[in-house]
């Protein structure tokens, strides 16, 4: 019957119509959110995002919504096509009113360190919707975060399934963690440049993976990043070292080693120091369990690792 | 009048004046001489008011000056100090304009710069007017002051009972024979036309010629006072320098000696090269 | 007997005067151009050409969103910024100016008071401390904590030095310059301890601060420096012919007619007012402050009748200029204004320097 032909393709076309505007997400209703900072925030449309924070630009891309970012700052280093493909703002803490405005977002996800403070109050005042998201440096926060950013994007459907994920990953983290008997003591290593240490202490992002790859910090006595001398930083005696991988070698590395008293540390002499990406281990988004994860093979070998551990 | 009574100034325990007495009236030109840390140059600066004196008063007009406030005394007096030194690149004649830009003066009328262009003049520098005031010799310089010195005296208001004083701290210091004799007649036309001038020389040649009164400083004390030919006794001038000085005596035999062309001594020959220049007198 | 004198023509040939009018009439040239370029130019590319209809629609209440965007542009953040730009620029210029007579020295700075140093001790104790001791002080003023702090550091150091030098009833000059480099070393080591104990980001901000920047440039920020433009503008007229005056020596500028000590705390605290209130809105900005007062002196001679104001607009014009470049260059970020006036003054003013000499510096 021509009536049912025509009627079957009609169908088909809605249906397929219905399934696109599903999958299309951005075209919705105006919905509020509330962001880390309690501010009520009306987002009309997602579909172009300003993403300042490294850790927000990776959960957008992990949740597929890479290609509506128009602009990053300069901490969005993962993957590397956001800043290659992307306009960048330039430092996160260094940004600039016009310019902010002129890369035309229709919402804008910021981390809760951007700054200057008097341009992020310009900017919650302006006309395009700023959602501030905060840093939390454990599990359970980065679930949290991922279920927000998820929600202000309209991809609750991803974002559930990420969070899920993520859950998982750092159920099985904590279950490696209780096997191990002794936590090995080791110092986190933020730069080691023109003589000056910098190292992770208590309270900063490198204690928290740490925390999370089951050792002890061993400079858990300062507080932040701080440099350290040099009869401080021997003092210490790290059983394992971790350092910042840069582009270019691993000079660091070889500061560190220069330094007076670090020769006869237990790290060095068991040769136990590792590089690694910064923005991987410290940055808290969707790569962390993995990152704490890669951490921990390095630091416990003997613990009983199932070999069908994804690693990156 | 200025005049000082019982002046003292000490530092560091040191009396650098004491108990000094010292008029300097108005219509003359009063010399104040005496050996080198005798005190002439702090009298000088405690006459302009820039030292005040730990005892005693100076007084002008009869009111004391510590009554007078900066701009007050500007109008009054004006003061060429042993040394002056300016690190910014002025030109001749804006340093000479100076001297009217007092705090209350009209400086940037036509007057004001028609006096400081008089005032060069008057110390022959008008060939120097858009030199740059550092590139000019130490006595070349030291006549810029004194152009401005001038044009400060001539440029102010003043009222008809109050008097004006030009006060030069070793003026001819850096000036050849003939600027000197041009310098210190100038000074003597300000006293003629009713200023009172005081200065120090070092020179007492030049003191005799010029001043109508010399006083003498030992030590900081007055030593003698009294009109040049009194004040040139060996004795006296002997005690205030330390070092025998014979007075109004030919040199030996063989020893050349100069008598410079001062229009003072030589007068009939003088008058012919003087110039006056009548807004600075008025 | 009488010699007549001859008549004096009043030479204008190499007459400062003239050239002194027409360097001020060229700073206010250069210096609307400059406010031309910082109100047109930014990086969403809004000319001023919307102005009238922004503002308009401003009158009318209009929620139009181009509209909206407009304003926030142009009456949001340029103009707010061009008015701190104006201000920062000429306060630095005549302070440093200012400096330069009092102290007869053309390398002073205006920080050579100890408000510069007084003023970044303050802000990075704020910046380190801001979480930790000084909690309640970021609490109470929010967002302008720091600049408050920085404003406050600035004047009560100056303040220190003035009680310091002036303790025997004269200030003297020397006195003040080698007190004032004293309290400078101490208020660096100060900072220098606290910088050494904070943590990278801190240190990271500090960093940014003491490069400068008018990015974060308010409404609030241009009424709160108001009443300094005001003191400035109402001090300069005062000062001229004193400052004229102590360029021949202190004593000599008494001889002048100059009341001394009066002047000199005049010109001292309304330095450290005005340069601290643009440290407080602006951070550190270098160059200005040292190099401007010469450049005029360059054009137009050491008159401070001439090179006060000058000071004053090309102070002005040269930071809106850098300002424009530090918004454009990177776009849509933005540099720091202290680098740019360095990056782009330096080689302006050397090429000034090697072609007529600085003259005059003794």
């Amino acid at each position: 019957m021509k009536l049912g032909r025509h009627a079957y393709v009609a169908l088909c076309l809605a249906g397929g119509l219905a399934a696109a505007a599903a999958l299309a997400g951005p075209a919705r209703a105006e919905t509020v959110v509330t962001d880390s900072g309690g501010r009520q925030v009306r987002i009309a449309d997602a579909s172009r995002i300003l993403s300042i924070g490294g850790d927000i630009t990776e959960l957008l891309y992990a949740l597929g919504a890479g290609t509506r970012i128009v602009a990053v700052d300069t901490t969005s280093q993962h993957p590397p096509e956001a800043l290659k493909e992307k306009k960048s703002v330039g430092y996160m803490r260094a940004l600039s009113a016009e310019g902010v405005i002129s890369v035309d977002a229709s919402l804008i996800i910021a981390s809760d360190r951007s700054g200057p403070p008097e341009v992020v109050k310009a900017l919650k005042a302006a006309p395009v919707p700023y959602v501030e998201v905060g840093e939390h440096l454990d599990a359970e926060g980065v679930v949290k975060k991922t279920r927000l950013v998820a929600g202000i994007v309209g991809l609750e459907q991803a974002g559930e399934e990420l969070a899920a994920r993520l859950e998982r990953e750092f159920a099985g983290l904590a279950a490696m963690r209780s096997r191990i008997t002794r936590p090995a003591r080791v110092l986190f290593v933020l730069n080691a440049g023109g003589g000056r240490v910098t190292v992770g202490g208590g309270g900063s992002s490198a204690d928290a993976i740490l925390k999370l790859a089951g050792a002890a910090n061993a400079a858990a006595g300062v507080s932040g990043f701080k440099p350290l001398s040099e009869e401080a930083l021997a003092d210490l005696q790290p059983e394992a070292i971790v350092t910042m991988r840069r582009s270019g070698g691993n000079h660091d590395t070889d500061q560190l080693l220069a330094v007076r008293g670090m020769a006869a540390t237990p790290a060095v002499v068991a040769r136990r120091i590792f590089s690694m990406d910064g923005l991987y281990l410290l940055g808290f988004g969707p790569r962390t369990p993995s990152a704490a994860l890669d951490l921990m093979r390095a630091l416990y070998p003997d613990l009983p690792w199932k070999r069908e551990e994804p690693t990156r | 009048m200025l005049e000082a009574r019982a002046v003292t100034v000490e530092r560091r325990g040191r009396k650098l004046l004491d108990d000094v007495y010292v008029k300097v009236p108005p219509g003359r030109v009063t010399a104040i001489v005496g050996a080198n840390g005798s005190g002439k140059s702090t009298l000088m600066k405690a006459l302009a008011g820039e030292m005040k004196p730990c005892d005693g008063d100076v007084l002008l007009d009869g009111r004391n000056l510590k009554a007078f406030t900066a701009a007050d005394l500007a109008r009054r007096r004006a003061m060429v100090p042993q040394a002056t030194s300016l690190s910014f690149p002025f030109i001749v004649i804006e340093v000479v304009r100076l001297g009217a830009s007092v705090p209350g003066f009209d400086a940037i009328t036509t007057r004001a710069h028609a006096i400081a262009e008089e005032a060069l003049l008057a110390v022959d520098l008008a060939a120097f007017r858009e030199r740059l005031y550092y590139e000019l010799s130490g006595g070349e310089k030291q006549r810029v002051h004194i152009a401005r010195a001038l044009c400060q005296l001539a440029a102010a208001t003043r009222g008809p009972q109050d008097s004006a004083m030009l006060l030069l701290d070793e003026p001819t210091a850096s000036l050849d024979l003939p600027h000197q004799a041009l310098v210190l007649d100038q000074a003597r036309q300000q006293a003629e036309a009713g200023r009172a001038v005081a200065v120090v020389l070092h020179d007492l040649n030049l003191a005799a010629a010029w001043a109508d009164e010399l006083i003498v400083l030992k030590s900081g004390r007055v030593l003698a006072r009294g009109a040049p030919a009194a004040v040139f006794n060996d004795a006296l001038l002997s005690e205030a320098y330390g070092c025998p000085i014979r007075t109004n005596a030919t040199p030996a035999p063989g020893t050349p000696y100069l008598l410079p062309h001062l229009l003072r001594l030589l007068p009939h020959a003088a008058r012919r090269d003087r110039r006056t220049f009548p807004s600075l007198l008025s | 007997m009488q010699d007549a004198t001859p008549a004096l023509p009043l030479r204008a040939t190499v007459d400062r005067e003239v050239t002194g009018a027409r360097v001020i009439a060229g700073s206010v040239a250069v210096l609307v151009i400059a406010l031309f370029l910082s109100l047109s130019v930014g990086a969403t590319g809004v000319t001023l050409s919307s102005l009238p209809r922004a503002a308009w629609g401003a009158i009318q209440g209009s929620t139009d969103p181009v509209l909206a965007r407009e304003q926030l542009i142009l009456l949001g953040i340029r103009l707010p910024r061009t008015i701190l730009g104006l201000f920062v620029g000429a306060a630095l210029g005549v302070a440093g100016t200012m400096m330069q007579g009092l102290f007869r020295n053309p390398l002073a700075d205006p920080g050579i008071v100890g408000v510069s140093s007084g003023a970044a001790l303050a802000a990075v104790a704020t910046i380190a401390l801001g979480n930790g001791l000084f909690l309640p002080w970021t609490r109470a003023f929010g967002v302008y904590a720091l600049p408050f702090a920085a404003f406050l550091g600035g004047f009560a150091t100056t303040i220190l030095l003035v009680a310091i030098a002036g303790r025997q009833g004269q200030m003297m000059v020397g006195t003040l310059l080698l007190a004032g480099i004293a309290i400078g070393a101490i208020a660096g080591a100060l900072t220098g301890l606290i910088a050494y104990a904070s943590d990278d980001r801190e240190l990271r901000d500090l960093t940014l601060w003491s490069m400068g920047s008018l990015s974060g440039a308010s409404w609030p920020k241009v009424v709160a420096i108001l009443p300094f433009a005001l003191l400035v503008l109402i001090v300069l007229p005062k000062v001229i012919r004193a400052l004229n005056g102590f360029l021949l020596g202190e004593a000599e500028a008494f001889h002048l007619g100059v009341d001394t000590e009066r002047i000199k705390r005049l010109v001292i605290l309304t330095t450290a007012a005005a340069v601290g209130a643009a440290v407080a809105v602006a951070g550190v900005v270098g160059f200005v402050g040292i190099v401007v007062p010469h450049l005029v002196r360059l054009l137009a001679g050491p008159d401070h009748r001439f090179v006060l104001p000058g000071s004053a607009l090309l102070g002005a014009s040269l930071l809106l200029v850098a300002d424009v470049i530090a918004r454009m260059i990177v776009r849509p970020a933005e540099l720091p204004l202290g680098i740019v006036m360095a990056a782009v003054g330096a080689p302006v003013f050397l090429h000034l320097v090697l072609r007529r000499g600085i003259g005059g510096v003794e």
